[in-house]
């Protein structure tokens, strides 16, 4: 089995040293940023760039090019509503180091982001929902079924759409978790990656907190056969965790030092 | 429904390492299939022979002997052994250096690699004497005196693999062999902590050791396997460093290649059985991974060189 795979998540125009950066096509902010997660060892970062209606397309060639030349073509997750930005993101991506992600499709009004992925060979995070979150696993599985139907008529690998089967929140939707856990474990077993926003548990919980929570579920998930998270990846002991289940699963091979790798 | 054959392609590869220098310089490593699995891919570099010599002298083997016939020097027998049919470079064994046997001093030995590396143009690997403590000053002292040559220095272990791979990885710019004995987890190690210390990956080669076909060899082939799949199919960029496996010094010790005809007539004459085991072992190094062997004999040379062309 191939490494769990980490997505910083921590290059999001919600931050507003990100946004003005964005705004100013300033790259300090972000270059930084994108170092502290690549050395914590992200695999993917994420560029969010939010809706970006006005320049969306210039904004995402400016930043996809911004960090694959700075940092050696690392393969990104390419987040926006904006679909034309989108394209446009691929349209300047070196793939050297891995395809681009589409974040995201989901089942409803997003839907056609699948389509997109499958023109640009690219990679699409699926979010098992349609309007509003699943009720239960069986409409979680259903949107899975649809999604993977209409990758694969396009002619995409069924491993090329990452499911998503919508992390949530504990505090309010604590009777739910279990769920979402075995979700994960249908997608496993169908051969199928898996990859979700997994600190949305943590939601509302003290900042000492999180990096707890966010750990044990981690390692929950990666035991139900989760292959990849969006993660904040300066979070050490989330990190740790990552790296110790890579090893029990056989992901990786043990050697004292694992944790510096 | 007719038969579909899928290559096993890798997005990974083992990195290339070059040994010695002009002409004669040979690369370790580059593959990115499995052993000899041509079918799958490019090898890229065949695997390479190497022909051991020791300070010691000639081996009372009489066909070696003979092959040496009439060389008095080490410089005259590292020439003789770099025109064996089928060697691509040479190891010097520095065993004499070990305290409990000859213990040799270090100026004495490393006077002994400057002759061998000056009566040669093919890429030399030196070996230590396996005594840890001599090995970290007799190697850092041999790293120096080849500065220039891109020798392979054999072997940094776990509790000298900052001597030598400082001197032989950093100061003086060669090729540092990271040995360990057929513990997976510690060959990983040894080039975690090695690549740590500030050597570059592409100048380490793994000695990840081998046994003597017979002698716990599945230990041998489960760890070269699978430090080639985390290799390739993990993309595990601290095992993707080539191996070389000194094979004669574990297969010229055991009993089979030992034990002489009146103790053992069924057996056989004994130096065709001493040849049996180095071919055996060196073949089934090469299968399992080995990107290069070190041999003795010279129809082993030539057995398992001729066995590496017809398989490429």
């Amino acid at each position: 089995m191939a490494k769990f795979v980490t997505i910083g998540e921590r290059i999001h125009c919600i931050s507003p040293v990100i946004r003005r950066a964005m705004d100013e096509r300033d790259p300090e902010p972000i270059l930084k940023r994108a170092k502290e997660q690549l050395d914590a060892g992200a695999t993917y970062l994420d560029l969010n760039i939010g809706p970006a209606e006005n320049d969306g397309e210039d904004l995402m060639k400016w930043a996809v090019k911004l960090l694959q030349e700075n940092f050696d073509n690392v393969p990104l997750a390419l987040d926006t509503a904006n679909k034309k930005a989108i394209e446009a993101g691929i349209s300047v991506y070196n793939r050297s180091k891995g395809k681009p992600i589409v974040n995201s499709a989901d089942a409803g009004g997003r839907i056609e982001n699948i389509d997109l992925a499958a023109a640009n060979d690219a990679i699409v995070i699926a979010l098992c929902s349609a309007e509003g979150i699943a009720a239960d696993n069986d409409e979680r599985m259903m949107h899975c079924q649809n999604m993977l139907e209409r990758g694969m008529m396009l002619g995409m690998e069924p491993t090329d759409l990452w499911f998503d089967p919508l992390f949530l929140v504990v505090k309010g939707m604590q009777d739910k978790q279990m769920e979402v856990l075995e979700a994960i474990k249908m997608f496993s077993d169908m051969g199928l990656n898996s990859t979700g926003g997994l600190s949305n548990n943590s939601n509302g919980m003290p900042k000492n907190i999180r990096p707890i929570m966010d750990s044990a579920l981690v390692a929950m998930a990666m035991m139900q056969g989760l292959t990849s998270a969006i993660v904040n990846p300066c979070d050490l002991r989330l990190m740790e965790t990552i790296k110790s289940c890579d090893v029990f699963k056989n992901n990786t091979l043990y050697a004292d030092s694992y944790l510096e790798l | 429904m007719p038969f579909n054959r899928k290559p096993q392609k890798f997005n990974a590869s083992i990195k290339e390492v070059v040994i010695g220098c002009g002409e004669k310089a040979i690369t370790l490593g580059g593959e990115s299939v499995f052993p000899f699995y041509t079918f799958d891919g490019d090898m890229k570099n065949a695997p390479k022979v190497g022909v051991e010599i020791s300070d010691m002298g000639i081996p009372e083997v009489a066909g070696i002997k003979a092959y040496y016939e009439g060389c008095t020097t080490m410089g005259e027998i590292a020439k003789k052994a770099s025109e064996m049919e089928g060697a691509d470079f040479v190891c010097l064994r520095l065993e004499g250096g070990d305290p409990n046997g000859a213990n040799k001093s270090v100026e004495e030995l490393v006077a002994v690699v400057k002759e061998v590396a000056d009566a040669i143009d093919v890429p030399l690997a030196v070996e230590g004497c396996k005594n840890v403590e001599k090995d970290s000053e007799l190697l850092a002292k041999v790293a120096e005196a080849l500065q220039g040559k891109n020798a392979l220095i054999l072997s940094a272990r776990e509790e000298n693999y900052k001597a030598v791979g400082a001197a032989a990885g950093l100061a003086y710019e060669q090729k540092v062999g990271a040995e360990s004995a057929v513990d997976i987890n510690l060959a990983k190690q040894l080039n975690v902590v090695t690549t740590q210390l500030g050597v570059k990956a592409d100048n380490i080669v793994m000695n990840v050791g081998t046994a003597s076909a017979g002698y716990g060899y599945e230990y041998v082939v489960s760890t070269m396997d699978r430090i080639k799949a985390a290799a390739l199919s993990q993309g595990d960029a601290m095992l993707q460093m080539p191996i070389v496996t000194p094979v004669s010094s574990e297969t010229w010790g055991v009993k089979e290649s030992m034990a002489s005809e009146e103790d053992m007539p069924e057996w056989g004459p004994v130096e065709e059985r001493g040849i049996s085991m180095e071919v055996m072992t060196a073949s089934a190094d090469l299968a399992c991974g080995s990107d290069a062997v070190i041999l003795m004999h010279p129809q082993s040379v030539a057995t398992i060189s001729k066995m590496i062309k017809e398989l490429m």
